[in-house]
């Protein structure tokens, strides 16, 4: 029996015994029938719930995933455009400490070679010490 | 109701139901069997996408790390003019900002293509400003570009990248397979707005990202050389030039320069010939820089000491030819060592014929001249040593003082080097180590063979010292330091076996400091306008870049 029939079939299947002429004697209790009903209801019920929060379940858990990848999808386009941007940093950062355009630069600012290097020996220095 | 229908009509009704369904399944039944495969392909066409990921191109860098060659995404603008409102006023927005008439953006965009672009790889600040404009229809897509942040410095030794991601001459060429890596490949499913599915499938041979370089070339060193080139060009009206560094102790290449020059990242309007890298694919009569070779086989022979001394009368006859001094000086009594610091030719050809053809012609290839040095390079040239079957008897005069033998700039650097060292011909190198995934792996110097005995070199260290001190090569003294080396001045073949009149190639070879060479520098000069005197130029030359490298360098004076 399906879920659904045993919803539809609860009201035609309630248990009333036909009675005997001995049902004074084999009769069962009203109370009995009745939890029978009541526990059946809540099965199917419950089972029913059960598959509904299931259903939910997967659908929000679906939606999150398919949400978080989309997010992820972003944030991997957010890291290569500042991968992207730091190379742009560091062409443009060899490009200022070319020694070529430093040069220029300095001669630009009236900065001029030194005609001659002084050269200082450590040696008789540390050895007056 | 159903009193009014007859059962004929029923019938048929029920029997165009039945075929209807029968064909509805069947049909049905077709596409779950037989068509499946056809609807799979189309859907699967639709929604997933196949897509090659390409690789990341090596970055190159000197010696200290600074950046040569790197490869960036620039952004590629792209129109779809079905979704530009209005054509005029767009090409007219975007007119300055490309800094492109507007009448050619016009034209793109009524051209009736419905997709294409405007600009390729625009620099960044370009590419914000077009972003600014907000311009429907408008769009960017990543493009790699090859980004040389020094410009057209050291751009015969790098080489270039074409359009199509091949790296063509120097370094780019001759490490294409390395520096370019492995492109992947990536399957997903895509949803209508061309955003991976979470959910979807995904399958990716990720890429192998190319190889880092590290070159033995020093930025500075580099600089140098090619500001020192430029000036002797712009004061010799030059119509080439070039100048090798190599350091003696292991044969790195520390800078190359040639002229003319191009910017790598302008190659399409670069003169044909300036892409040739004339220090190591030119091949030039050497003259007088050749002595040196000669006289160093000459004492490692035993024939003669740096004391011998010849009559020195202006001219040497030999092979029935008369070979004469430059300008027909006469010396009289000459040493081997005043040779040198004379250029003598006559003197170079008593050495030689001390010597014979034979030994010559195995010092001559000892040196590695008439092979290629086997520098990573793309495109070296070997140069020209004729087998000893073709020469004729006058050739050993000529060969001994420079004449009738092509050498490349690279090959004189590599030999001064090996008498700089202390006898060891070195395999000239340009990368110093690769850097990829697996860890960095360093390039171990390769010493080819010993040409000449320590002895040897140290004796002619000693004379090509003396050279620049006291003879023809003084204007490349430093002070403070000492120098070797040796000028050169050689004609100009001409295409009918003759030489060019009045035009000459300048040529200086030398290291420095001499008593510990850390520097070996050659420095060629084609059709100087002074003539003879373009040795002067190429001695200045050294002087100037010598100075730079040595106060780089941080090296002390090895003289008071």
């Amino acid at each position: 029996m399906t879920v659904a029939q045993a919803v539809r079939a609860a009201p035609v299947r309630r248990p009333f015994p036909t009675r005997s002429r001995h049902a004074h004697a084999t009769a069962r209790p009203r109370s009995a029938g009745t939890t029978w009903e009541v526990r059946t209801f809540v099965i199917v019920s419950t089972a029913i719930c059960a598959v509904f929060l299931l259903v939910v379940l997967y659908l929000v858990q679906a939606t999150t995933v398919a949400t978080r990848g989309y997010d992820a999808q972003r944030l991997e386009s957010v890291r290569d455009e500042l991968r992207r941007q730091n190379a742009l940093l560091e062409v443009e950062s060899a490009r200022l400490d070319s020694p070529a355009r430093i040069e220029v630069e300095a001669r630009r600012l009236g900065l001029v070679r030194a005609a001659a290097v002084l050269v200082v020996q450590l040696e008789p220095i540390a050895a007056k010490r | 109701m159903t009193e009014g229908i007859s059962t004929t009509r029923l019938r048929v009704l029920f029997a165009l139901f039945a075929i209807a369904t029968l064909l509805l399944s069947l049909r049905v039944g077709y596409w779950q069997t037989i068509g499946r495969s056809a609807l799979l392909e189309g859907a699967t066409d639709q929604l997933r996408s196949e897509v090659v990921t390409l690789a990341q191109r090596g970055v190159i860098r000197d010696r200290t790390g600074a950046i040569l060659a790197t490869t960036v995404d620039l952004r590629s603008l792209y129109a779809i003019p079905k979704r530009i409102p209005d054509h005029a006023a767009a090409a007219a927005k975007l007119a300055p900002v490309l800094a492109t008439p507007a009448a050619t953006i016009r034209a793109a965009l009524d051209s009736g293509a419905e997709w294409l672009y405007l600009k390729r790889r625009l620099p960044e600040p370009v590419a914000k400003a077009v972003e600014a404009l907000a311009i429907p229809g408008l769009g960017f897509e990543p493009e790699p570009k090859r980004l040389y942040p020094n410009e057209a410095l050291a751009a015969h030794l790098l080489g270039f990248v074409n359009d199509d991601g091949i790296g063509q001459y120097g370094v780019e060429g001759a490490y294409d397979k390395i520096l370019r890596g492995v492109p992947g490949r990536l399957v997903v499913e895509r949803d209508p707005k061309d955003r991976e599915l979470a959910l979807g499938l995904r399958t990716a041979v990720p890429p192998k990202n190319g190889a880092d370089l590290v070159l033995t070339i020093d930025l500075v060193v580099q600089t140098a050389i090619e500001r020192e080139l430029r000036r002797a060009v712009e004061r010799e009206k030059l119509t080439s030039g070039s100048i090798v560094v190599v350091d003696p102790r292991d044969g790195a290449v520390l800078g190359l320069a040639s002229w003319p020059t191009f910017d790598p990242a302008r190659v399409a309007v670069a003169d044909p010939e300036a892409l040739r890298d004339r220090a190591v694919s030119w091949a030039f009569e050497p003259g007088s820089t050749m002595k040196a070779v000669t006289i160093a086989a000459g004492i490692d022979q035993h024939v003669v000491t740096p004391t011998t001394t010849y009559e020195d009368k202006g001219y040497a006859v030999i092979g029935g030819r008369r070979l004469n001094n430059a300008q027909g000086k006469v010396y009289g009594t000459t040493t081997v060592t005043q040779i040198l610091e004379r250029s003598a030719n006559a003197g170079a050809v008593f050495v030689a014929s001390r010597l014979g053809q034979d030994p010559l012609y195995q010092y001559l290839r000892a040196f590695g001249f008439g092979d290629a040095t086997g520098v990573d390079l793309a495109a070296e040239a070997s140069g020209a040593v004729r087998p000893l079957a073709q020469w004729y008897p006058v050739d050993v005069g000529t060969i001994a003082f420079g004449q009738g033998i092509a050498v490349t700039p690279l090959q004189v650097a590599m030999a001064y080097a090996a008498i700089a060292n202390g006898g060891t011909l070195y395999r000239p190198r340009v990368v110093a180590a690769t850097r990829d995934a697996d860890g960095e792996h360093r390039t171990a110097p390769v010493a080819v063979r010993s040409p000449i005995t320590p002895d040897t070199a140290d004796t002619l260290r000693t004379m090509l010292v003396s050279t620049v001190d006291r003879g023809i090569a003084h204007g490349a003294s430093l002070a403070g330091y000492s120098v070797a080396g040796k000028t050169g001045t050689a004609q100009i073949p001409s295409g009918d076996g003759r030489y060019v009149d009045d035009a000459y190639i300048s040529s200086f070879a030398g290291f420095v400091p001499a008593n510990d060479p850390r520097f070996v520098v050659v420095i060629v000069l084609e059709r100087p306008q002074t003539k003879l005197l373009g040795t002067v130029t190429a001695m200045d030359t050294f002087h100037d870049l010598a100075l730079d490298m040595l106060r780089n360098a941080r090296l002390q004076p090895d003289r008071p």
